[in-house]
């Protein structure tokens, strides 16, 4: 005992025990969703509780598929989230090349608008954002929402951008220039070299789009547009709560983030430190 | 290769002819769409907002009365308004220094060395970017007053005699702080573990040699070197934490204790979705911008005053 406690100094136990409280923090709310989603019904109330399910079944996820909307949720998170995306890398990827390779009046005024607009949070600017979409008619409309995000993402994203294309050196680019054109330069020798920059500004954005409540809670009122988030939150609201049900939607909306998260950890860790997702 | 060095040296500028000034017109056009979005759906509303914030607007239909100050006027002398900027500031602050309390330590922990630490800090990071929806409803099943596990175990603990009624009046609140800080703490943790990892080793072994202590270290090493990574951490968490919509927001839902966590933002949204009057509830949002404005003026002042010290 006393060999082992010495191979373990009293420090190192002492990280070792944060380390496992800190686990705990973060990861059991996960675990206790995960379990619950996996119990039927009445193993979820019984006493004492399981953390590991006796009876481990998906009835909780068909349920949600057959008498909920969830799928139709999902297919429009998913295809805003993806248009929101596209839309956000091809505004955003040609004006941060500009900001970094061409001289022009008003460009440091540009980029410090650029911050300036980063300082905004949602509830600040979606009374006249509403109002403004009504008038032009994209409330209850998926566009709508598409445009709402690309809007928000965009300082951030062009703030990313720009680092990863002034990290690139002009001499590169001006090598390729002298063998082709500018777009070729820029399609095979500069674009390839931002890749990492562009994947990090396509995750977060649709990280942010994935997770985005406020918009989509305020700018769309049909059932059949809801993103996830907002059918979850109205899934709750509904009546007496299907915790089963529940936990397993909240298991579900998590499992593409994860995905994500998992294979690009490095990415989000790296831009989260300055400022990745808003929140 | 800057402008003078392009006017000095024809040769040079010849080479880069391609990033000469007649090309700024280009320059412009790939901006255009980026500065057009961001000009319509950011800038113009926030202006159009201070417009209507001057009137007696409906948040639905198109008519609208000039009233000038009448809405700020109105807000002054609102007690609810007063009430849920206490709220707002009692809720954004206790968020504010537990995230960082917490934040903090656990970078400091995941910058140890122990078997696991890798999967350990891509698990704690994982809670900020789920969705709010999901921490939020996890949390109230976790936090439940008949079935949750947290209840259970202090009940089991021998804590409490009988369960606790975590969304009712007296304890939303707390509710809300907990499952706030377990949410937003990570973006801490990232911020300070990467600035951790770049301090030199040499200036522990230096006060080690001097006799300092693991306080003192942490104090006269450690702190100083966080001091601008701090900076910014609590200036972003400051803006978020005082404009946070979702999370107080669906940790309403369902319950009847509504009023207790009712924050400024949350009173903005009522007044305007639910009230409909969207010119009360956008001179709201302007003096949020306003105070948030100037606090950080302030911030960015006394930061600076400091650095000369």
């Amino acid at each position: 005992m006393n060999r082992v406690l010495g191979v373990f100094s009293l420090r190192s136990q002492a990280v070792l025990l944060a380390a496992l409280a800190l686990l705990v923090f973060a990861a059991f709310p996960f675990a206790w969703m995960a379990s619950t989603a996996l119990k039927p019904s009445r193993e979820i109330f019984s006493t004492p509780p399981t953390l590991w399910p006796t009876h481990v079944t998906v009835d909780n996820i068909v349920r949600l598929f057959a008498e909920t909307r969830f799928l139709v949720y999902f297919r429009n998170s998913l295809t805003v989230s993806f248009a929101t995306v596209c839309l956000t890398l091809l505004v955003s990827v040609p004006a941060a090349y500009s900001l970094t390779r061409f001289r022009f009046r008003g460009r440091e005024q540009i980029a410090g608008l650029i911050l300036f607009t980063y300082m905004f949070a949602p509830i600040m600017i979606i009374i006249p954002f509403y109002v403004a979409m009504r008038f032009l008619g994209l409330t209850n409309t998926h566009a709508g929402l598409i445009l709402a995000y690309t809007a928000f993402c965009l300082p951030f994203n062009l703030w990313l951008l720009r680092t990863y294309f002034q990290s690139i050196p002009l001499e590169i680019e001006e090598a390729a220039l002298l063998d082709g054109s500018r777009w070729q330069a820029i399609l095979y020798v500069v674009l390839p070299l931002a890749l990492p920059g562009v994947a990090a500004t396509a995750i977060f954005t649709f990280i942010l789009a994935w997770n985005d409540y406020i918009f989509a809670r305020i700018l769309l009122s049909a059932d059949e547009l809801k993103t996830l988030p907002v059918g979850i939150a109205d899934l709750y609201n509904a009546s007496v709560v299907d915790w089963g049900m529940i936990m397993a939607a909240g298991l579900l909306v998590i499992v593409p983030v994860a995905a994500v998260f998992v294979f690009i950890q490095k990415f989000i860790v790296a831009g989260l430190g300055s400022g990745g997702l808003k929140g | 290769m800057n402008d003078a060095q392009i006017a000095k040296d024809p040769a040079a500028g010849a080479g880069t002819g391609a990033f000469r000034l007649p090309q700024a017109a280009i320059g412009l056009l790939l901006m255009l769409p980026a500065i057009s979005l961001l000009l319509l759906l950011t800038l113009y509303p926030v202006l159009y907002g201070v417009w209507i914030s001057f009137f007696d607007k409906h948040s639905f239909f198109p008519q609208q009365t000039f009233i000038g100050f009448g809405n700020y006027v109105f807000l002054v002398r609102d007690p609810e308004f007063w009430a849920a900027v206490w709220r707002g500031a009692i809720y954004a602050l206790s968020t504010i220094i537990l995230q960082l309390g917490l934040g903090v330590a656990a970078a400091l922990l995941l910058n140890e060395f122990f078997p696991g630490r890798g999967i350990l800090r891509a698990i704690v990071v994982f809670p900020y970017v789920v969705p709010t929806v999901v921490a939020v409803i996890v949390w109230k099943w976790l936090l439940d007053g008949q079935f949750g596990i947290i209840n259970y175990l202090i009940e089991r603990a021998g804590l409490v005699d009988r369960p606790i009624s975590f969304m009712g009046k007296d304890w939303i609140m707390v509710s809300l702080i907990m499952v706030s800080v377990w949410q937003f703490f990570p973006f801490v943790v990232i911020g300070v573990l990467a600035r951790l990892q770049t301090i030199p080793e040499e200036l522990y072994d230096a006060a080690k040699v001097d006799g300092a202590g693991v306080w003192q270290r942490f104090v006269h090493v450690t702190l100083p070197q966080l001091k601008s990574v701090l900076f910014v951490i609590v200036l972003l968490r400051s803006i978020w934490m005082f404009t946070k919509f979702d999370t107080p927001w669906l940790m309403i839902q369902g319950g009847g204790a509504e009023t207790y966590i009712r924050t400024l933002p949350i009173y903005t949204y009522m007044r305007t979705f639910a009230y409909y009057e969207a010119g009360l509830g956008s001179a709201m949002a302007v003096v949020m911008f306003l105070a948030l404005a100037g606090a950080a003026t302030a911030y960015f002042r006394l930061w600076r005053r400091e650095e000369y010290l």
